[in-house]
């Protein structure tokens, strides 16, 4: 089995903590998705499991082995990195193999494995070329290539796909999540596009300065956001977390928790979740509209806050115009303005 | 006005180009004249002065030329062949490794660059005279090996090479002695090629530490034989003198031309990154 369990990781250099109490389990045969903004650590973390950094304190176990001191050939993983790093003196099958021809594997073995990758990948064209001669999305299929040739259970990838356009990016998520159903590998995935997160991913840990913020599937984290950070960061356009002026309280005041505390919290409502209303609703201007075919963005200001909203379709308004906007109580988050943390269980949420 | 002026400017720099590149070449047209021109025309441009190799065989009898050229070859190949390994391995350290005193180390090399090897001529010649290796190849050779110029210029080329290869290469399992021969020095191979150019042309071209170490025939390289060979107490026979230096230059110009994009490419690269 492959289990990938971190436990207690520390990671600091010099006195620059880059990693705090880091504690997870990914299952064997899952991708887990490290998600988040730059610097939060997940590609620090990603390092860390593959060997090419060692913990300042913890453990890391891989398949049940305590792997925390071990060089990465050891530990039995492989690796797809951001930029390939495929070798440009080598030719594609080459590449390929320069594992397998560093670990002396039988040539037997080394020709069956590479037609089989080279066959998986639609690469058996490609083989005597050099990476200088292939585009952005053949790469990345050669890294696949050296990362399925080592024949391990765990693959780990470092934003494997950024380098490439929306389009190849799409086509290549899909690739990599058939692969790694096919081959049941155990896959860490880091990346810092939630989109790319939310569709490829078993489960999600969304990081942020060294920390876990969430660690759930992407239903938890699109529907019960632990903090206000995952609220906005899941989801495009990001949620609204908006601060309770007079109106939004005086709409609300039947749902929201007792008068006293209500300056530190802060209201969460994502965007596809507020209607335009006719009549009543918290009172808003147009500043900007953005069509995007399916859907338009609309952004109006509200009092001293922006909201933003999305409606389906084309609108038939221009920046300028009054709106009436309305939205149901179920799809209200409360957020801690402070701490940043949900309120659970406050009059009116409606469980769903 | 404009227009005018920068005509003017072109014209001048390319007729300063042309002047200094004449000025160069002179040398080299009056060697190679008087080399297949007989004694009387050596000195006078006569255009339809007779051609002759005479003077070639003449010269190649008159002194041991087969052996200075032996000598010369093997010389310039023992330094290339240990310049390359000994700067792989220290260039490799000082690219990627981390070590107490790195700092300390490599200004010590960096010291050496700015040190003329002429300044410790007579040191060296005692400590070659005390490893008893007094006119020998290697001798000529030996405080060359450890090149400081080879050293850095390696070191900068290691440093290019993106960490992400490495790193790939450590994850397939590839030891660190691997990485450099696998890795580093296929992808510097144009450094090596520049390099080597350099190395090659300065040692077949270098006279005054081999003058000094050697005193024989078996281990004088071709610039001492021929600087003997032209001495003037054997009179000044410039067609024969010509040709031997003709026969000495010509591997050597023969090498510049088939590689001079390399040759100038590495005194570029020297200098950037």
């Amino acid at each position: 089995m492959s289990t990938i369990l971190l436990k207690d990781v520390c990671k600091s250099w010099g006195r620059v903590q880059a990693l705090s109490q880091i504690n997870f389990e990914c299952e064997d045969g899952k991708i887990l998705v490290l998600l988040g903004p730059s610097g939060c650590g997940k590609s620090t973390t990603l390092r860390l499991i593959a060997g090419l950094e060692l913990p300042t304190s913890g453990k890391i176990e891989i398949g049940g082995m305590d792997v925390s001191n071990l060089p990465p050939v050891k530990r039995k993983i492989s690796m797809v990195f951001q930029n390939y790093a495929l070798f440009p003196h080598l030719s594609v099958a080459e590449n390929i193999l320069f594992g397998l021809k560093a670990r002396r594997v039988p040539k037997i073995d080394q020709k069956k494995r590479l037609k089989n990758a080279a066959d998986l990948l639609g690469l058996t064209d490609l083989l005597e070329r050099r990476p200088a001669q292939l585009s952005g999305g053949q790469r990345q299929r050669v890294a696949l290539g050296r990362s399925i040739v080592a024949q391990v259970s765990v693959c780990l990838m470092d934003e494997p796909l950024s380098n490439l356009d929306a389009k190849l990016r799409q086509e290549m998520r899909q690739e990599i999540r058939t692969l790694q159903q096919r081959l049941k590998m155990t896959m860490i995935y880091v990346t810092h596009d939630q989109v790319e997160a939310m569709t490829i991913a078993d489960k999600i840990i969304l990081m942020k300065d060294g920390g876990i913020e969430q660690h759930g599937t992407p239903e938890e984290l699109y529907n019960r956001p632990a903090t206000a950070f995952t609220g906005s960061f899941i989801g495009n356009p990001p949620m609204n977390i908006l601060t309770l002026d007079t109106q939004i309280t005086e709409r609300f005041s039947a749902l929201l928790p007792s008068r006293e505390s209500l300056g530190s919290l802060s209201m969460g409502i994502r965007p596809e979740n507020i209607e335009i209303s006719a009549d009543s609703g918290i009172e808003a201007q147009i500043e900007a509209i953005e069509y995007l075919g399916a859907d338009t963005l609309i952004v109006c200001r509200s009092g001293e806050q922006a909201i933003t909203l999305t409606v389906k379709g084309k609108a038939t308004l221009s920046p300028g115009d009054p709106l009436n906007l309305m939205w149901k109580p179920e799809h209200i988050h409360l957020f801690d303005t402070k701490s940043g943390k949900r309120i659970p269980d406050f009059p009116g949420e409606i469980r769903p | 006005m404009k227009f005018w002026e920068s005509g003017i400017e072109k014209t001048i720099e390319t007729g300063g180009a042309w002047l200094l590149g004449a000025v160069w070449l002179l040398p080299v047209v009056f060697a190679f004249w008087s080399a297949f021109h007989p004694a009387e025309f050596s000195t006078s441009f006569d255009l339809f002065a007779p051609l002759t190799t005479e003077n070639f065989v003449r010269a190649w009898s008159y002194a041991p030329f087969p052996r200075y050229l032996l000598n010369t070859f093997v010389l310039v190949t023992l330094i290339l062949a240990a310049q390359f390994v000994l700067c792989t391995l220290a260039a490799y350290g000082f690219a990627r490794f981390e070590f107490f005193g790195k700092n300390v180390v490599f200004a010590l090399v960096l010291l050496q660059l700015m040190i003329m090897p002429e300044v410790l001529l007579v040191e060296n010649y005692r400590t070659i005279s005390n490893l008893g290796l007094l006119d020998t190849i290697p001798a000529i050779g030996l405080p060359y090996m450890a090149s400081a110029f080879g050293i850095f210029l390696l070191r900068q080329a290691f440093k290019t090479i993106p960490n992400e290869l490495v790193e790939a290469a450590q994850v397939e399992g590839v030891s660190s002695i691997g990485i450099l021969w696998k890795v580093y020095v296929p992808l510097a191979r144009s450094t090596y090629i520049a390099y080597g150019l350099v190395s090659v042309s300065y040692h077949w071209n270098n006279f005054l530490w081999p003058l000094v170490i050697t005193s024989s025939v078996n281990s004088r390289p071709l610039t001492v034989g021929l600087a003997i060979f032209g001495a003037p107490e054997s009179g000044v026979d410039w067609s024969i003198i010509t040709a031997a230096t003709v026969m000495t230059m010509a591997p050597l110009l023969v090498a510049f031309i088939l590689f001079q994009r390399q040759f100038v490419q590495s005194f570029m690269h020297s200098g950037i990154k």
